[in-house]
């Protein structure tokens, strides 16, 4: 029982989990509200970090660390937000692109912080449960991520969710109905960059020691990835398009398909050529993703 | 003074490539009307085609440059071709062609990945000779490279602003239907274009090949800054970028003197986020 509770499979579980937590919040921004946020890496690595370094380098208690990442990436991204939101889609994909780059630069470089590329470690489960730590670790992230998609569901039967939704369509309209679009758009962009600073201290305890090559292209993309293709308007979309491409390659690829090992390496190189070639094709055939459209319903 | 001076000379020497793959990124904004992440793959082609012809086949390094060069050109062709127009006619929207633009250059990076492993690859040149210009030094297929990138950045200048193939494309980007009735033929003219830009970017790769090792990364370090500088140089206007491309490559070379390399890039790209903020406000 405690074999099965701990190990790989866990960790993969554990993973993808985190990933699933990703994809939902980036359908919150790019499928709800239409931000369109390309340094997912960023504001999940600053969590990530900033917890490290607090929790190692000034050993301040494990869940305060995390409340404190967390609102940290919350700030950085409210600050990001005030200059770039009210630009055009093109203008804020190259400057989350360029926050994500600088977030990667900055650990590399502060390595009285960081440690740059030796690594930052080790960080610890949340809870001592002895062989059940894992576990207890999973559960965590586990429901903090239903807890996520619950809320969305709730948002986006609300008022203030269609209001998101309404400044995707039409921000001026929105506007001129009395809306402040700029400035939900700005609180909820900060809201929910700030949560993917947790998942980014949930995931520093399932890898519990980083290296700054963590913080690659890699992690935004895999995002994306996922949410194009499970739909980018639905909640779920992110929960499919996951469990397709990482449940795919990580967990049910690893398990149970027998590779030589000297192929193995190649096999995160094919991942992500196979990921370019789907998300090709998904845009070009089928735009909305598995899932498809949302029904439109009579409210 | 010294620190002025060191920073203009490395400044210019660094942007030089950039300035090239500058200049073809613009001219695929300015005419499809979207950030093709690609691009970065061009010139990571580029590098790898030098290698190929270079360090593989023994062919002399100033030799290899042409097929090379041509040979990027095709593949941006190819792109356009199989890719992106495909796309436009059914209709993908401008931000969903950036994504599509991003799977393409995974695509690409991992086949080359697949193809020529993670080795980290070096072209094949006679020992370079190096003299001193204004105390710095300087080799001499910097100095080629600077030369070349200069006659050719001249050549699309005059191509863009001065030819009639350069009048149509200015058309076609301002109003498509206008070009098409006034007897443009679209398609002709983008295949071209794609083509110069692919050599344009081709050659950036070739020479950043150059100066350092060669691997799959190299288009995709340098991408981010090349959109960059395209916006803040004003979408589509080459003498923007030309301006944007040597003045990144002073700010990286000045920040670099003082510090890490790295800081360079953060400051740059800091600015950059400023500038496009300031831009914004005074429209």
């Amino acid at each position: 029982m405690a074999q099965f509770l701990s190990g790989y499979a866990m960790y993969t579980f554990s993973s993808i989990v985190v990933f699933v937590a990703l994809a939902t919040l980036l359908h919150l921004q790019f499928g709800l509200t239409g931000i369109v946020n390309f340094g997912v890496v960023g504001f999940f690595g600053l969590g990530m970090y900033s917890f490290g370094v607090f929790l190692i380098q000034y050993n301040i208690p494990y869940l305060v660390a995390m409340l404190l990442a967390t609102v940290l990436t919350g700030v950085v991204a409210l600050g990001l937000g005030k200059l770039i939101l009210d630009l055009d889609s093109q203008s804020i994909l190259v400057a989350t692109l360029a926050i994500a780059t600088v977030v990667e630069d900055l650990v590399i470089t502060e390595k009285w912080l960081t440690k740059g590329v030796i690594g930052l470690g080790t960080v610890p489960f949340p809870f001592d449960l002895g062989p059940f730590s894992q576990a207890g670790y999973f559960l965590l992230a586990l429901v903090l991520t239903v807890l996520l998609i619950l809320y969305a569901y709730k948002l986006e039967s609300s008022p203030y969710g269609r209001l998101l939704l309404s400044m995707q369509d039409n921000e001026p309209l929105a506007r001129s109905l009395g809306k402040s679009t700029s400035r939900q758009k700005l609180i909820f962009f900060s809201i929910t960059s700030g949560l993917m600073g947790l998942f980014g201290t949930l995931h520093a305890s399932n890898i519990h020691f980083m290296v700054p090559r963590m913080l690659g292209p890699g992690v935004t993309f895999t995002v994306w990835i996922a949410l194009i293709l499970g739909g980018r308007k639905r909640i779920l979309g992110g929960l499919v398009g996951t469990l397709a491409t990482i449940g795919l390659f990580d967990f049910v690829i690893e398990t149970f398909v027998p590779i030589p090992a000297a192929q193995s390496q190649l096999l995160p190189v094919i991942k992500l050529w196979i990921y370019g070639l789907g998300l090709m094709l998904i845009l070009m055939y089928r735009p909305s993703g598995i899932l498809g459209e949302k029904k439109l319903t009579n409210r | 003074m010294s620190f002025f001076t060191d920073s203009l000379i490395l400044g210019i020497i660094e942007a030089a490539p950039l300035v090239l793959a500058t200049v073809g990124f613009t001219l695929i904004f300015y005419l499809s009307g979207f950030i093709n992440v690609a691009y970065a793959e061009t010139i990571t082609l580029g590098a790898y085609f030098a290698i190929v012809f270079n360090s593989m086949l023994g062919l002399n390094f100033y030799l290899a440059i042409i097929p090379s060069a041509l040979l990027s050109g095709v593949i941006s062709v190819g792109t356009y071709l199989v890719v992106f127009r495909p796309a436009f006619k059914r209709g993908v929207g401008s931000t969903e062609m950036i994504i599509l633009s991003v799977g393409l250059s995974f695509f690409i990076r991992y086949s080359l990945r697949l193809i020529f492993g993670s080795h980290l690859y070096a072209l094949d040149i006679v020992s370079p000779t190096s003299f001193r210009i204004f105390g710095i030094g300087i080799t001499n297929i910097q100095l080629t490279a600077l030369i070349l990138v200069a006659v050719i950045t001249a050549g699309l200048y005059l191509f863009i602003y001065r030819t009639n193939y350069g009048e149509m494309m200015r058309g076609l980007a301002n109003n498509e239907d206008l070009a098409m009735v006034s007897g443009i033929n679209p398609v002709r003219v983008s295949v071209l274009i794609w083509f110069i830009a692919g050599v344009a970017g081709g050659l950036a790769g070739l020479f950043y090949g150059v100066f350092s090792f060669v691997n799959t990364l190299l288009g995709w370090r340098l991408i981010l800054i090349i959109i960059m500088i395209t916006i803040v140089g004003g979408i589509g206007n080459v003498r923007g970028a030309l301006i944007a491309s040597i003045g990144a490559g002073i700010i990286t070379a000045a920040v670099t003197l003082i510090t890490k390399p790295l800081y360079g890039e953060v400051i740059l790209l800091l600015s950059f986020i400023g500038i496009l903020r300031l831009k914004k406000v005074r429209r």
